[in-house]
This record gives C-alpha cells, structure tokens and sequence, in this order.
C-alpha cells in the first residue's frame, strides 16, 4: 500500500520550493558582501555596475528565487493548479537561474563577454521554463479567484520583466546601449518591483491574512479591482516612459497611491486579528507596512533613479518585499516539513513552533530590519554602510540555518523512523 | 437558502472564530480553555461530519469519483482530528508551549485544506449538485454528531 499520502500526492515534491529557498540566502549573503566591498557613493548611482549586480543578487537570487520557489507550492492549494512536469522543471529552472545568476554578475563585473552570454542563456531559458509553466497550469483553473487572477496578473508582468531584462543584458554583450536602454530599464525595475512582486503579495494577502491570522476579509473591491487598477497604473507608466517622460509622475502617483492604501490596509487588517500570536511572521507583516508607506511617499516625493539609489532600494526592495517574503518562508517551511512526514505516517513529530528557534528567527529579525535602516543612513552617513552590510549577511546567515534547521528535522525523521501511527489512514 | 458552497464556507469562517476564541482563552489559561477548546472541536468535527456523511456522499454518487478530491480530504480530516487529539491533551496536560505549537501547526494545515475546498472542492459540488442543493444543505444543517 502507497503510504505517501493521499493529500501529498497533489502537492509538489517536498524538494521542489525547497531548492528555491535554500538557494535564496546565499544569493542574500553574496549580496551583503558584495555591499560590504562597495561604497555607499557608487550606490548612490542605480546605473553603478555595482548597484545593478547587488540589485539582481537580491532580487533575481532572493526575492525571484523564493517567490518561484513559493509559487511551485502555493498553485494547487490556491488554484488547484498543478505545474506540468514540477520535479523537471524546478530542477532544470533552479540551476539554469543559479549559473545565469551568478555568471551575470561575474560578467558584469569582471566585463566578460563570455559569462555575461552564459547568463544571458541561463537566466532566459530558467525564468521561461518556469514562467511557462506555471501559465501552463493556470490555464486548467476552474475557480479564477482574486488571489489566482493577481498570481496570473504578478506572472505576466514577470515575464515582461525578464524580457525587459535580457533586452538590457544583451546590451552589456553586444556593447551597443539603444537610445531606449534607459527607459526599458526604468520599465523593467518598476514592473518587477510593483508588478512581479508586489501584486504577487497583494494577491497572495488576500488569502493569507484573513486564514491565518483570522483578520478582517478584504473588501470585494480590493478584491475585484484593486490589481486591475495596479495593471493600469504600470501600463501607463510604460506608456509615458516611452512618448511622454515628463508626466511620468502621474503613473508614479497613481500605483504609489494603490500600494500606500494597500500598506494601510495591512496594518489596519493586523489589527483587528482575532488571534493573539504576536509572533515574528507579524512583525514582518508590520515592517512591510511601515516600509511600504514610507518608500510611496518618497517614490512620489524624491528623486527616485538619480542620487539616492540605495535609499529607495533598502525601502522597498528590502524593507517592503524581503520583509513579507522572509516572514511567509516562516510560515511555509515548517509547515512543509510538518505537511510531508505527517502524510508519511509519522504522527510524533515537532510542532510548527518546535522547528525554528523563536529566539534565532526574532535575532534574524532584528538584524534584517537593522541593516534596512542602517542602508537607509548610509546615504548621509557612509560609514554606516559597512556595518550595515554585515548586519545584513549575519541576517542572511541566520535565515540560512533557520530554513535548513526544519529540514534537517525532516531527514532525521525519515532516517531514524520513530514510529509510524496508521490510525490516520483507518 | 444559501448553497451548498457558501453555507460549507461561512463554516469554515464560523470554526475560524471559534478557534481563536479558543486561543484567546488558552493565553489567560489553559483550564479555562476547556470550554472553548471542546467548543471548537466539537464544531470542526461536526463540519468534517457533515461534509464526510453528506455532501462527500451525494458528491461522490453523483460523479463516481470516491478516490478522487474527497478521498484526498477525508484524509486531511484525519489529519487534523489527530493534531486536535493531541491538542486537548495538551491543553489538559497544562503545557502551554505545546499547545500553541499545536494550535499553529493545526490552523496552517486547516487553512490550507479549507483554501482547497473552498477553491475547488465546492464549486465543483456546487455544480454537479445544485439541483438538490436545498436538500444537501438541509441534511447537514439537521446532521447530529457521531
């Protein structure tokens, strides 16, 4: 008798998001060093080889790889949708994503052609695999909710980006910079940033904070229209960017304001849960909110591309986007663990609690929020940005071992067998 | 009278108060908790029974699936009967650590298994049984627990 689990055979294999998020913190550590080595004016620059490398070390190497990684795992409880082939296509994606990750910023560094071709490849063929495929199995759902129409929405726009991406790339191969380069490259970091990544968590929160935390539902119009309204907004910004560059502020204003209500709506939300745990997914939950808030007003406000690069990205690529996708890996590894050798039979197995060290994932916690912050003052500060940096790679190192540590649990269940209750299956 | 669809998903919300009655009472203290703890598995297992002895029934005789989607959730009930087993003997017990790690481990895997009901499981009932929908919800509403 087949004692894999009944519930286990829909969902992927146990290893097929895990690659992704245990791949994610080393990409954070490199980063960190990687910031550690640079200097805060060559980060003043978005334009700065320096800052484009530790941009897409964070966000391909982490923010990319644990939001693929989530999804491979979120689509058949969410959409009931099942990814062709999964154990295939996260295998082959996962390393074509970690060689074109790594030799895009050993090409670009180092300015080798060759390495920045291998990326080129790497890096196009392992986002379309797995972009394909999760489309691929969108395409068999029934029930289009809010929550899988913002996933379908988030992966179009990733797709787009990636594009956007490998049009930029091929620059640095062929040595020919189009009179659009900037341009594109404006479009291709907002889209990711507010259109891959933030309707992803927009759509995803609609799920998750009323389940988890029994907080208040959305309202059907943030359900029904806010992510079209998003869409729009990061259409026009395309459009203006392209004919109309000097009313770009209007799109600014337009997507800034739907993520600031988005942010306040959160925070609202978090506090009227009806459940009283106050753990460090919710301070996560928190920190986005308030990085949130604080990153669309300076977006509107400041001169986002220009002098104070590092300020907007520590907002909101750090302090917005780590902060929610860190605190959900929180959620989701130990329940993975739990979820697996509980559908194998073994039944006196740790907790979801018993699995991460509360006290490492608060130190984590703190470190992470500490380096965003520091980042932030490293613009009128310089010195700040080296101790800022290894806040951050002690962060990374602790989360490393905080994902690793369910794991571990999990191979020593399998390996050691300590007992195997079938009243489950009775 | 409401579907089948929402009267099974307003349940799933009625049990999630529940639950953090529960929880709420259990970090006063955990003898206090007694009450609300029963309370709460009582009406779990009654929504699981009324899925499991009527609606999984009339689902499964209408389309000849018994080893598909129903099959998959009956066990996931299992799954969670067990974690709610442990987690009243917790709560006796008085360890409060291994309640809560309990409480969270079972609103992950009941979160996740209403998501998948609530997506797929009743629509797909909802369409195969509409026509005897008022029945189907009157039979769970009048479901006494076993």
């Amino acid at each position: 008798m087949d004692f894999n689990g009944l519930s286990v055979d829909q969902a992927p294999p146990i290893f097929a998001p895990m690659r992704f998020f245990l791949t994610a913190p080393l990409f954070g550590i490199l980063a960190g060093f990687l910031i550690f080595f640079s200097d805060s004016a060559t980060l003043m620059s978005r334009y700065s080889i320096d800052s484009i490398v530790i941009t897409h070390a964070m966000t391909i190497g982490f923010v990319g790889f644990v939001m693929l990684g989530s999804m491979t795992q979120m689509l058949p409880v969410l959409a009931g949708a099942r990814i062709p082939n999964v154990k295939a296509v996260t295998t082959y994606s996962h390393i074509l994503l970690v060689i074109g990750s790594i030799f895009m910023f050993l090409g670009l560094l180092k300015d080798n052609n060759i390495f920045n071709i291998i990326s080129f490849v790497g890096l196009g063929s392992g986002f379309i695999i797995i972009l394909f495929a999760i489309l691929i199995s969108l395409k068999s759902v029934k029930n289009f909710t809010a929550t899988v129409r913002a996933i379908l929405t988030s992966v179009l726009f990733g797709l787009f980006t990636v594009l956007m991406g490998l049009h930029l790339l091929y620059s640095y191969i062929s040595y020919e910079m189009s009179a659009l380069h900037i341009i594109v490259a404006n479009v291709h970091s907002v889209w990711a940033i507010f259109g891959f990544a933030g309707i992803l968590i927009i759509g995803v929160s609609f799920q998750v904070l009323p389940m988890f935390y029994v907080a208040p539902k959305f309202k059907s119009f943030c359900k029904q229209k806010v992510v079209w309204l998003i869409s729009a907004g990061l259409i026009l910004w395309l459009f203006l960017s392209f004919f109309y560059e000097e009313y770009t502020l209007v799109a600014k204003l337009w997507i800034a304001i739907f993520f600031w209500a988005f942010a306040t709506t959160v925070w609202l939300k978090l506090n009227r849960r009806r459940r009283p745990i106050n753990d460090v997914t919710v301070w996560y939950w928190r920190s986005a909110s308030i990085f949130l808030t604080l990153g669309a007003f300076v977006w509107i406000f400041d001169e986002y591309f220009k002098h104070e690069y590092i300020v907007m990205a520590a907002i909101l690529i750090g302090g917005f986007i780590l902060s929610i996708i860190v605190g959900m890996l929180y959620k989701i590894v130990p329940f993975l663990v739990w979820f697996h050798l509980n559908a194998k039979g073994y039944m006196s197995i740790p907790t979801i609690n018993e699995m991460i060290n509360k006290n490492l994932a608060k130190l984590q916690f703190f470190l992470l929020i500490a380096s965003f912050v520091g980042f932030i003052f490293s613009f009128y500060m310089p010195e700040v940005l080296k101790i800022s940096a290894l806040s951050f790679i002690f962060s990374m190192i602790v989360l490393e071992y905080n994902i690793m540590a369910p794991m571990l649990i999990y191979k020593k269940v399998l390996k050691t067998k300590p007992d195997f209750d079938m009243s489950t299956f009775s | 009278m409401s579907t089948i669809k929402e009267y099974l998903t307003l349940d799933h919300r009625k049990c999630d108060e529940l639950f953090a009655l529960m929880e709420d009472s259990a970090a006063q203290s955990l003898d206090g908790a007694k009450e609300a703890c029963a309370e709460f598995i009582h009406e779990s297992e009654r929504h699981f029974q009324m899925e499991e002895r009527v609606m999984f029934v009339e689902f499964e005789n209408k389309t000849g699936m018994s080893q598909g989607p129903t099959a998959m959730m009956r066990h996931e009930h299992n799954q969670a009967r067990n974690v709610m087993k442990q987690l009243e003997e917790a709560r006796a017990s008085g360890n409060k650590d291994k309640f809560f790690g309990l409480s969270e481990t079972l609103m992950i895997l009941l979160q996740q298994h209403n998501m998948k009901e609530e997506q797929m499981l009743y629509p797909m009932a909802q369409q195969h049984l509409s026509a005897d929908s008022d029945r189907i919800v009157d039979m769970m509403n009048s479901i006494i627990v076993q």
